[in-house]
């Protein structure tokens, strides 16, 4: 019994982790369409600052890592990406491939290209007790997170003016253009907020993991991307639930997978998506309208 | 029609030519140089075969796979394994099946056999993930790549786990890597000018266009991507042969990025673009591996180690060529298509057919029982837009549909051509219910149909976008181009015959809708205001042009149009819709004269500018 809730509960958080990268990537492909492959270098940067950083208060430490990600989202988006902001979905795919590339291997010569361990604070790398379970804070930490930026984007999207803007923006780019929505400024705003989602996945992935590489952010993307597809396109809702369902997924089969099966695991949990694409390839929240644009 | 081809002979020879020559010239500045540079050179006339490969899938169909170097490593393995010695595979992987542990295969036999063994896995991998979306594909492809890394760099006892292999033979020359480059050209080219590469084309130009004339979008991109996987295959086998190791990270992310750098750069629409793309890209990028090695530039100055210098030079060359030079250095175009090149390779005349090739076998009218839809509802998110609508279209005959704006007359020809399907109602063509089917299926069944926008395939000439037309319902390659000869003469474009599709004025545009449209040889033809734009002695032009169509092909032409005089000089019947509901049929003068549908037009009219 206790064995079930405690592996929910990992199930719960790995899901929660895998909901803020995931909508870290809608938000962008909302405001302008487009699958963003460096949403990976923004989650790495960041965690690059607490490896820079190590010697400082930890606080300190991860408001540098925030302000990294959202600073260097804001660069992308001004320096690579609104010049693509007219191009195609593929077009804009690969400029994103493009600056995951150049940002990659900025660190790779920069820092170096092997793996380096960055030390948790002691606080999130102890447990606490929950009746019988042991609770790892860090999975506390996370599911608190996960909960605080979904109500704290509700808010924003739903209660304020540039959230109805972003959403107007979605909805109708040319028209909410025309209608005095700026879209350079949605646009600017939508990166800030992934690149601050994005910053604090990496802060989570390197207090869990206790190192930081170059292509740290491969693996989230994918995550991200492949959440976004299962949930259905452009709607948060759907990157939550997608990525609720892929992290459970992952954590599930990494408890309960046969031992000569585990070092698989990654090869079944991309594989399932696929699955679930073949039965509805609109996603799990997506509708089938807007297939036929005629 | 004297040409087979869509484009001259002369041209389709450069087009080929240029590239071959491209490759020698590359093999044989290869072998003039060192032993090391040969092997340079031969490395990258390995990755051209690859990056040819992707030129076949992405360059065609406008979607870009991540998982073609999954290919490439799935083909490098294969041929590997199947070409050491026994004694080395058995002690790097103790667990492979004796039959292939124990093959010392041919370096030839054994690229075939990889090309083989992958092409099969892309086709079963392919079928799903073809399904999904456009959108999705890159991603879902991605995932493949990342499963198959997976899978080789942790089953151990059968790929040699994540430290890979070494001893495998190196037989890869520059002079195989040139011939197998040589073949790929060939291949890329072949396909790219097949009645399969045409429709892929016209997918990646306008998907619900092509659609429209009968084009399964799935069918056509399994085709292409297994074509490509297995020369991503053939490349990788070619590279392990080359270098002798092999590890699941050669043909991993950094390889993507690398080979689909070199496809963009030189742009991916052309084979072309394929070859100038790699050579190119390797060219920079040896230059800035020479430099992150320490090498001093020019004796001038001397740079430290550096690595990643030439991956971050190789993001930078990406990111430019697409904000700069979207299209690539070729300009998405063959070398036959280039400039002064093109203008004085293309004739600018097409041969207009002789009438005895123009004439087309009536439709035994017997088994033409007409279009008709039965009492069709439907309604979007609680609005009801159709309301039990009946509608029936004879062969050889032109109805009218008119009705002021939001009618529901596009949402009725959508349920007919099946891009929508009714809540309720039934759909009969000629008999058959064919409530339900999709659009493709329902062309390649004879229902043609043109939408309010052009739709142009724009990356075509005018001439392959209407001859795609007939491939798309199953037509050969040489009768689809004599079918759009004809179409071409009749619509008086054919002067246009070789200039792109995308950069003809607005009226000859929506005229090609029309004849992509005809040339599927539809029965009936749904026609979604086509003199829309169009100014009066056009329309008349395009009165005559359906006027001949109904003659000589005897298809019913069902014409939604808010121009009354195209409507009165061309139906014989005419149905008005308002609201959903049908309020009026007859001849043009009888709903002339009809109360109901004055009051339709007036009375919504005012009541809009009331609400306004």
């Amino acid at each position: 019994m206790t064995d079930l809730a405690q592996s929910l509960i990992d199930a719960l958080a790995l899901g929660g982790l895998y909901a803020l990268i995931a909508v870290g990537v809608t938000l962008i492909y909302t405001v302008m369409g487009m699958m963003n492959f460096a949403q990976g270098e923004f989650i790495m940067l960041p965690a690059y600052a607490l490896y820079v950083l190590a010697g400082l208060p930890f606080a300190v430490a991860v408001g540098a890592a925030l302000a990294t990600g959202i600073a260097i989202a804001m660069l992308a988006e001004r320096v690579a990406f609104r010049p693509v902001r007219d191009a195609d979905l593929s077009a804009q795919l690969v400029t994103s491939l493009a600056v995951a590339t150049i940002l990659q291997n900025v660190v790779s010569a920069s820092v170096d290209a092997r793996a380096q361990s960055v030390a948790a604070p002691a606080l999130v790398s102890e447990s606490s007790q929950i009746g019988s379970l042991s609770v790892p804070n860090l999975e506390i930490l996370t599911l608190a997170l996960t909960l605080a930026v979904l109500f704290g984007l509700g808010w924003l999207l739903y209660r304020t003016r540039i959230g109805l803007e972003m959403r107007a923006a979605a909805e109708n780019f040319e028209m909410a253009r025309l209608l005095g929505v700026r879209a350079n400024r949605v646009i600017a705003i939508a990166f800030a907020i992934s690149g601050a989602l994005a910053a604090m996945v990496g802060v989570l992935i390197v207090m869990q993991t206790g190192q930081v590489s170059p292509t740290m952010g491969l693996t989230p993307v994918l995550v991200g991307f492949i959440a976004v597809v299962i949930g259905g396109f452009g709607r948060i809702s759907g990157a939550v639930v997608g990525g609720l369902v892929l992290g459970a997924l992952s954590s599930l089969l990494g408890t309960y997978l046969p031992d000569g099966l585990v070092p698989f695991r990654d090869a079944i949990v991309f594989s399932l998506p696929v699955a679930i694409l073949i039965v509805r390839p609109q996603g799990l929240l997506g509708s089938a309208a807007g297939e036929a644009r005629v | 029609m004297s040409g087979r081809g869509l484009r001259s002979p002369a041209s389709a020879a450069a087009s080929l030519l240029v590239p071959l020559a491209l490759v020698a010239l590359t093999a044989a500045l290869g072998a003039s140089g060192t032993a090391a540079f040969a092997d340079t050179v031969t490395l990258i006339l390995c990755n051209l075969v690859v990056v040819l490969g992707l030129q076949v899938f992405i360059g065609n169909s406008g979607v870009y796979s991540f998982g073609q170097l999954g290919f490439a490593a799935g083909g490098a393995y294969v041929a590997a394994l199947l070409t050491m010695p026994a004694i080395f595979t058995v002690l790097q992987t103790p667990e492979l099946p004796k039959l292939i542990a124990d093959a010392e295969l041919s370096p030839l036999l054994s690229t075939l056999l990889a090309a083989g063994a992958t092409g099969l896995l892309a086709a079963v991998v392919g079928w799903p993930l073809m399904r999904t979306s456009t959108l999705a594909i890159p991603i879902s492809t991605f995932a493949f790549l990342i499963v198959v890394y997976n899978v080789l760099a942790n089953w151990d006892k059968v790929t040699g786990g994540s430290s890979g292999l070494v001893s495998i033979p190196t037989t890869t020359g520059i002079g195989s890597a040139a011939l197998w480059s040589g073949v790929a050209v060939v291949v890329a080219l072949a396909f790219k000018r097949s009645a399969s590469g045409y429709r892929l084309q016209a997918t990646r130009e306008d998907e619900v266009a092509a659609r429209s004339i009968g084009i399964g979008l799935m069918r056509e991109r399994l085709l292409a991507f297994t074509i490509s996987a297995m020369l991503c295959a053939v490349g990788g086998a070619l590279a392990v042969h080359q270098s002798g190791t092999l590890s699941p990270k050669t043909f991993y992310f950094a390889a993507s990025v690398t080979t689909i750098t070199m496809l963009v750069v030189g742009g991916a629409r052309s084979v072309l673009g394929a070859v100038v793309g790699t050579l190119a890209v390797a060219t920079v990028n040896e230059l800035l591996r020479n430099l992150e090695e320490g090498a001093s530039v020019l004796g001038l100055f001397s740079i430290g180690e550096t690595p990643g210098l030439a991956a971050i030079g190789l993001g930078l060359i990406l990111l430019v060529t697409m904000v700069v030079l979207p299209d690539g250095l070729s300009g998405g175009r063959e070398a036959g298509e280039i400039g002064a090149l093109r203008r004085r390779l293309h004739p600018g005349l097409l041969p207009s057919p002789s009438a005895a090739e123009r004439a087309q076998p009536l439709p035994d009218p017997g088994s033409a029982a007409g279009l008709r839809a039965e009492g069709i509802s439907l309604a979007f998110s609680g609005l009801r837009v159709l309301k039990g609508l009946e509608l029936e279209l004879a062969p050889g005959e032109a109805l009218g549909l008119i009705g002021p704006n939001g009618a529901g007359k596009t949402t009725l020809v959508n349920v007919l051509s099946g891009f929508q399907s009714p809540d309720s109602g039934n759909v009969l063509l000629d008999g058959a219910a064919v409530t339900g089917w999709s659009p493709e299926r329902l062309a390649r069944a004879g229902l043609g149909r043109t939408f309010q926008a052009a739709l142009p395939f724009a990356g075509l000439t005018v001439v392959e976008s209407i001859a795609v037309g007939a491939m798309g319902v199953g037509v050969g390659r040489r009768r689809a181009v004599e079918i759009a000869a004809d179409v071409l003469g009749r619509l008086r474009l054919g002067d246009q015959a070789q200039s792109p599709a995308g950069l003809q004025p607005p009226g000859n545009q929506r005229l090609l809708g029309i004849a992509r449209a005809l040339a599927t040889g539809p029965r009936y033809l749904l026609l979604d205001e086509p003199a829309a734009g169009l100014d009066d002695e056009e329309c008349g032009e395009l009165v005559a042009i359906l006027r001949g169509v109904i003659e000589d092909f005897g298809c019913g032409v069902l014409l939604i149009e808010h121009d009354m005089n195209v409507v009165m000089d061309l139906c014989s019947r005419v149905q008005v819709l308002d609201d959903g509901e049908t309020v009026a049929v007859g001849t043009p003068q009888e709903v002339q004269a009809d109360p109901a549908v004055v009051e339709a037009y007036l009375g919504t009219s005012y009541a809009a500018g009331a609400h306004a």
